[in-house]
């Protein structure tokens, strides 16, 4: 609808033909709109008056964040006053940026390749007669406000205390307005040429898909090993943030600042432009950003002009030999009935796997997840320059290993916890129903009662979640040592954790399913409901550990308070199972 | 057979009444097609007899089962072909139609059977172990049509079933119309294309502004009092929607 309308403008009518300029403006004006769904929000809240319940909802979880924030404003605060008297608190300025544009860099690659080679508003916006430069910068424009809003976490509280407590002019808030609006567009440009020219080669494969999932965890890999630089760099000299400990971190020639400085110095001269304000080094810096930025997006177009329609054409395409089956084999291909919960489940997990969009951010973040924490816990033991750990604070193996001789039960339920985060953060859950999209009508038309076909869905959800549990319990076991007595009870535990949170996730989307997307990234990265079901989760497991608190200020033995916890979770599990089932029964002939 | 009582079924919190007091019969053996101008309401009928949508007010009940309160015995009755075939791009044809074939308890040897029946009629033999995703729109449309037949319904309901269709499939599907009503089953559906509701149709109703202004066989609407002349179901059409 919204390309059609950009369609519109971008015909010109009868009169002068609209300016180049003009025409990529109402193109990213319409992807804006759709991207938000601005006019499809506005209709239901003023409207219909339907999603009016979101409204506080949304402004309970803005609330939920506050004290978060104000945590990590104190943080930077201590931060600026041990470096402010060695006069070096721009290297705090230059690790928020840092942060912010390498996680740009990661999410970047998601984006990218969502937006640029998956959303189904190419069909619209490819025949009109607009540039293949001109497409991509409207969707790459789309992204960039979308990473404003990611990067807005790290970026703005370091550059918003660190400007409040230095006191800081006009030059300082004037660049680091014009930096921010600036930021992601280096990273974004690098990600899209890398991603550019990848599906142009891809696009002539007939493994499509396959490619695809290696190339993007190739490059998310990639940015990932720049994130743990960083976070190495930060990390290598210790937690524990003395004075000096942190100032030898910012300052010595061998910091942070100058190492990943080196390899991706914009994050460098933003903090220069900021720190500098209206000083000569300042502007220069700023220039330089504004210019770099600049030259690599023009560039991302020339590229596109030359790549990007061949990439994207015919990349929907699957082709397949024509061949017909015997008799035999269609009989064998033929099934022979299997009940309708085993064709849902099969169903869920065939969708899942061969979507590439879904598998990524699905399943893959189930194994990434507790993958990520190993490859960290290796690379920063290496750091230390294969010294035996020494029992330095960094070291998470060494770290447990003191938990380990302190308190049997820190360390069943904390390991109870990983797991249970490293299976529910995957997003299955909470975008189950979002996922089927325009196909929701086949879900409500088959003669399968809603709670038989969400129970289905459960079991999938649930299962993923599991990958993700297994995978940290071997974790557990391998890397962190954990012993059998701990580890079992902390699975036990996982499993019916799992039970509740998949539970709660799937009542999230049932509310609100997101069936009008166009693009599946919107069914699970940038579903609202993947978000709510995240701080859902938050607020259960804190609610579970100020339950054992409790329970530990009693002083009960170790096996009795595991016995409470497990008893109370699953006692909450099956609640929730069963009222999520009833909830479908409601839900499904309500969703139009 | 297909009963709606005094149905109404409207947007905006009442602003815009899609069905305005719809009152309509539908019997075992009957072809019926529903014609009406773009935004006349067809869809939002068609949507409401599957059990799409949910009336503000009024009874609909297919084969019997009302369709509020027997939701499944109805659906179980029921298949339901949209007017743009939006299905799983990521499996197979074969596997999608396994999939209806089990949600629908249709047994292996009727099963293999139909398919089979299906696929020829519907030149999609070749390519049913293919991705969905690779097939054309005519073929998808085709993949949502045999789907449709596959549980053998004893009610039909299409939403412009023969969009998109090539003229053989097009023949074919009208043959189908024809023997799945003559085995006394319902078949109820949307159509623009005025000459396939006038040869096929045993009875047409004309929806308008929500409103049913015409319903009847083709010799009951010619004898429609009417200012115009005109004798086919185009110029009735035209009259009747004209306001």
């Amino acid at each position: 609808m919204s390309a059609s309308s950009a369609g519109a403008g971008a015909g010109g009518g009868v009169g002068a033909r609209p300016s180049r300029v003009k025409t990529v403006l109402t193109v990213i004006r319409a992807g804006l709109r759709s991207n938000f769904g601005l006019a499809t929000l506005k209709h239901r809240l003023l409207k219909e008056k339907k999603d009016r319940w979101l409204v506080p909802l949304v402004g309970v979880a803005a609330i939920g964040v506050v004290p978060m924030f104000y945590g990590i404003v104190l943080l930077i605060e201590n931060v600026y006053l041990v470096l402010k008297p060695m006069g070096q608190e721009r290297a705090l300025l230059s690790f928020g940026i840092l942060a912010g544009q390498l996680l740009i860099l990661l999410f970047g690659v998601y984006y990218v390749i969502a937006a640029f080679y998956f959303a189904r508003d190419l069909e619209f916006l490819i025949p009109l007669p607009l540039r293949p430069g001109e497409v991509m910068a409207s969707k790459f424009a789309v992204i960039v406000i979308n990473e404003y809003l990611t990067v807005a976490a790290i970026v703005l509280p370091v550059v918003v205390t660190v400007g409040v407590l230095a006191r800081r002019g006009v030059g300082y808030w004037v660049n680091a307005t014009l930096v921010y609006l600036t930021l992601p567009i280096i990273p974004l440009a690098l990600v899209s040429l890398v991603v550019v020219a990848m599906m142009r080669f891809i696009n002539v494969s007939r493994k499509k898909d396959a490619l695809i999932l290696v190339g993007s965890l190739a490059l998310i890999g990639l940015s990932f090993a720049l994130q743990i630089g960083l976070g190495r760099s930060a990390g290598g000299r210790g937690p524990e943030a003395s004075a000096q400990a942190v100032a030898a971190f910012f300052t010595s020639p061998d910091s942070l600042l100058n190492k990943v400085g080196a390899i991706f110095p914009p994050g460098i001269w933003a903090t220069k432009a900021i720190a500098g304000g209206f000083s000569g080094e300042g502007l220069a810096n700023l220039a330089l950003l504004l210019g770099v930025s600049v030259v690599l997006f023009a560039g991302m177009v020339v590229a596109a002009e030359k790549l990007f329609y061949r990439g994207v054409i015919g990349l929907g395409e699957t082709t397949g030999k024509r061949r017909r089956l015997t008799r035999d084999e269609m009989s064998r291909r033929v099934s022979s009935g299997r009940r309708a919960f085993a064709a849902i489940f099969g169903r869920e997990w065939k969708i899942m796997n061969r979507t590439p969009i879904f598998l990524l951010n699905g399943i893959l973040v189930s194994v990434f997840v507790p993958a990520i924490f190993v490859l960290m816990a290796t690379l920063n033991k290496g750091g230390r320059g294969g010294g035996s750990g020494g029992g330095g604070g960094g070291d998470p193996m060494a770290l447990l290993g003191t938990l380990l001789s302190a308190n049997p039960l820190v360390v069943i339920l904390g390991a109870a916890l990983f797991m249970t985060i490293c299976g529910s953060v995957n997003g299955t859950a909470s975008s189950t129903f979002s996922r089927e999209g325009a196909q929701f009508w086949i879900s409500r038309m088959i003669p399968v009662a809603p709670r038989e076909q969400a129970a289905a869905k459960f079991l999938h959800s649930y299962l993923v979640a599991m990958l993700g549990v297994a995978t940290a319990s071997v974790v557990a076991a391998v890397f962190l040592h954990l012993r059998a007595a701990y580890l079992a009870p902390a699975v036990a535990l996982s499993l019916v954790a799992g039970v509740l949170l998949a539970a709660v996730g799937m009542m999230i989307d049932l509310a609100r399913p997101l069936l009008d997307w166009t693009n599946p990234q919107k069914a699970i990265k940038q579903n609202l409901n993947v978000l709510l079901a995240l701080f859902a989760d938050v607020g259960i497991l804190t609610a579970v550990f100020f339950g054992v608190k409790a329970l530990m200020r009693v002083k009960l033995a170790t096996n009795v308070v595991l016995g409470v916890v497990f008893v109370g979770l699953g006692a909450l599990a099956a609640v929730s199972y069963l009222a999520m089932l009833k909830f479908a029964d409601k839900r499904y002939p309500e969703i139009e | 057979m297909i009963e709606l009582t005094h149905v109404t079924k409207s947007y905006n919190r009442g602003k815009i009444k899609a069905v305005d007091d719809l009152t309509l019969t539908v019997k075992p053996g009957e072809i019926f097609g529903f014609l009406g101008p773009n935004g006349a309401g067809k869809t939002t009928t068609i949507k409401l007899i599957v059990g799409l949508l949910r009336p503000d007010s009024g009874r609909i009940a297919v084969e019997g089962y009302d369709v509020a309160k027997e939701p499944l015995k109805a659906k179980q009755v029921t298949t339901y072909v949209p007017d743009f075939p939006a299905i799983y791009e990521r499996l197979t044809g074969l596997e999608y139609l396994n999939f209806i074939g089990d949600v629908y308890g249709v047994p292996k040897a009727e099963r293999l059977e139909r398919i089979g029946k299906w696929l020829e009629i519907f030149e999609l033999a070749p390519v049913v172990t293919n991705p969905i995703q690779s097939y054309s729109h005519g073929m998808k449309q085709k993949i949502v049509l045999a789907a449709a037949l596959l549980p053998a319904p004893r009610v039909m309901v299409l939403d412009e079933p023969l969009v998109g269709l090539d003229p053989r499939a097009a023949h074919q599907l009208k043959e189908m119309f024809r023997e799945h009503c003559d085995a006394g089953k319902t078949l109820f559906f949307s159509t623009h294309i005025m000459e396939v509701a006038e040869k096929l149709c045993d009875r047409i109703g004309i929806i308008h502004k929500g409103r049913l202004v015409a319903c009847g066989t083709m010799e009951e609407l010619k004898a429609i009092d009417r200012t115009e002349a005109g004798q086919s179901l185009e110029e009735i059409f035209l009259e009747l929607t004209e306001k």
